[in-house]
C-alpha cells in the first residue's frame, strides 16, 4: 500500500461524511407516517402472504406492530424510513422483556437482531381465549 | 500487459462523490425523483470505504493467480487492437452475467454479495454498497478463463472496472426509462431497479452488467411493470444499520445453519438462498409460486392479476 492509497482513503472517507451530512440536511427519506392497523396489515400481507392473522397490536409511537398468526409471532419494526418484518414462535413473543412500555424482542437473527415496541401493556389485554393458545 | 496502468473505478471516484451530491441536492428541490435516508447512505457510503480496503487484502492473490493463468496461455492477444477490445467487452460481460447469477442463486455466493442488495432504497449510494467479502467468496476465479485465452491481466482489470463504472449510474429511481433500442440492448436504470426489487414477480431477474441481452438470451429478462412498482430490500430485510452485520449477516447465518445441522452442507453451502432442508424457509422459486407467478421467462401485467385476486 502506497501514499497514494492512504490519501485516497482519507478523501474518501471526508466525501463519505461531506455526503451523509448533505443526505441529513436534504430531510429527503421516504415519508412514512406512524403505522396503523390497515398499514401493519398491508405489510404483514406483502411479507407473509397467505398467512391468517389472528390479532394485530400496534405499537402507541406506530413505529413497530405485532401480530399473532397461530403459534407465530409476526414483528413489525420501524429501520429508518422502511420496516422490517420477522417470525418468531408466540411464546417467545409473550415471555419478551416488557419494561418502563418498551417490548424488546429478541428476533434471533443476525441481520435482525432485536425489535423494541412501544406498547401500553404486554401481554396485550385482550390476549384470551382461542388468542392465548 | 500485466498491471493496469490507470483503474476506471479510481479515476471515476470524483464523478461517483458529484453526482450522489447532485441526485440528494436535485431531490430535495424536487427536480428528480429520489429518496435519501441519512443512516441508509452512512451505511451504503461505509460500505463502499471498506470494501475498497478489503479488496486489498485479496488483491495480491487475484493478481498473481492471473498473471499465472496469463503465463499459461493459449493465444497472445494484442492490448492494441480494436477487436480485442470488442472481443473482452463482450467476453468479461458475459463472464459477469455467470458471476451475477451465481451470486444470487447460491447461497455462498449470495452470502458475499447480498449486501449490494440490502438497502430500502435505490440511490446512486446503493451502487456504492459494495462486499467487503467478494475475494473470498473466490468468484474472481470465473475471470481466469479470459486470461487463459490470452487477454492480457492488465487488459482484463480494465474491462472489469469500465463495467462497474457502467453500472453505478443505473441505480437511481431519477431516471424513468431510456429510448427503446437502448433499452433493448442494455442494461438500464429500469431494467437494474427491478433487479434490487424483493417483489416475488422481479426476485432473481435482470442479471446483466452492461449488455441486458443476456438475460434476454438465458431467461432471465423481466421489464419493470408499470402495475407493480418496485419494493427494494431482500426478502428479508435487516433491521440494523450496522455494517459489520451488513457485511457478515449471510456468512453468521450459514455458519449457524453449519453448526445446527452440519449432515445437510451441501444444502446450507450451495443450496440457493433461503433453502432449508423441511422446507419452512422461502427461495426465490418458492415466493413466486405461491404468488402464482411463472418461475422462468419474463411475466406481463396480466400475470400479476391472479396473485392479486388470491391475496
Amino acid at each position: 500500500m502506497d501514499e497514494a492509497f492512504f490519501v485516497q482513503l482519507a478523501l474518501s472517507a471526508a466525501a463519505v461524511g461531506a455526503l451523509v451530512a448533505v443526505a441529513a440536511w436534504a430531510r429527503i427519506a421516504r415519508p412514512v407516517g406512524p403505522l396503523d392497523e390497515h398499514k401493519a396489515r398491508l405489510l404483514l400481507a406483502e411479507e407473509f402472504p397467505g398467512r391468517p392473522i389472528d390479532a394485530v397490536w400496534i405499537a402507541s409511537d406506530g413505529c413497530g406492530a405485532m401480530a399473532k398468526s397461530a403459534g407465530l409471532a409476526l414483528v413489525i419494526c420501524r429501520v429508518g424510513d422502511g420496516f422490517a418484518l420477522r417470525q418468531i414462535p408466540w411464546p417467545q413473543a409473550v415471555a419478551a422483556t416488557f419494561k418502563d412500555g418498551r417490548l424488546r424482542v429478541n428476533l434471533d437473527d443476525v441481520a435482525a437482531p432485536a425489535a423494541t415496541i412501544a406498547f401500553a401493556a404486554w401481554p396485550p389485554e385482550n390476549l384470551k381465549g382461542d388468542l392465548a393458545a | 500487459m500485466m498491471e493496469a496502468e490507470f483503474d476506471p473505478v479510481t479515476l471515476a471516484t470524483p464523478f461517483f462523490v458529484l453526482t450522489v451530491f447532485l441526485e440528494i441536492v436535485f431531490a430535495r428541490l424536487r427536480v428528480v425523483k429520489a429518496n435519501y435516508e441519512t443512516r441508509d447512505t452512512a451505511t451504503s457510503l461505509l460500505m463502499g470505504l471498506g470494501s475498497s480496503v478489503a479488496g486489498l487484502l485479496t488483491a495480491g492473490v487475484v493478481f498473481a493467480a492471473t498473471v499465472w493463468v496469463y503465463q499459461h496461455r493459449l493465444f497472445t492477444i494484442p492490448m492494441t487492437a480494436i477487436w480485442a477490445w470488442a472481443a473482452i467487452f463482450l467476453l468479461e460481460d458475459l463472464t459477469y452475467y455467470w458471476f451475477h447469477r451465481l451470486s444470487h442463486e447460491r447461497r455462498f455466493w449470495w452470502a458475499s454479495h447480498v449486501n449490494h442488495h440490502t438497502s430500502q432504497h435505490y440511490n446512486l449510494s446503493t451502487a456504492l454498497r459494495q462486499t467487503w467479502t467478494g475475494g473470498l467468496a473466490g468468484t474472481w476465479l470465473l475471470w481466469l478463463p479470459l486470461a487463459f485465452l490470452g487477454f492480457p491481466p492488465a487488459m482484463i482489470a480494465i474491462q472489469k472496472g469500465v463495467s462497474l463504472v457502467y453500472q453505478y449510474w443505473i441505480h437511481t429511481e431519477a431516471i424513468r426509462r431510456l429510448p427503446r433500442w437502448f433499452e433493448a440492448v442494455f442494461n438500464t436504470p429500469s431494467h437494474h431497479r427491478v433487479h434490487h426489487a424483493r417483489n416475488p414477480v422481479y426476485l432473481d431477474r435482470n442479471y446483466a452488467g452492461i449488455l441486458i441481452v443476456w438475460d434476454r438470451l438465458f431467461g432471465t429478462f423481466q421489464p419493470e411493470l408499470d402495475e407493480e412498482a418496485c419494493r427494494y430490500g431482500v426478502v428479508r430485510n435487516l433491521a440494523t444499520f450496522n455494517i459489520l452485520r451488513v457485511a457478515f449477516h449471510e456468512w453468521i447465518g450459514i455458519a449457524r445453519d453449519l453448526v445446527r445441522a452440519p449432515r445437510h452442507a451441501l444444502g446450507w453451502l450451495f443450496g440457493p438462498p433461503g433453502w432449508s432442508p423441511d422446507g419452512s424457509r422461502d427461495t426465490s422459486r418458492a415466493l413466486k409460486e405461491r404468488a402464482g407467478i411463472p418461475v422462468r421467462g419474463h411475466v406481463g401485467p396480466e400475470a400479476l392479476r391472479p396473485a392479486v385476486e388470491k391475496a
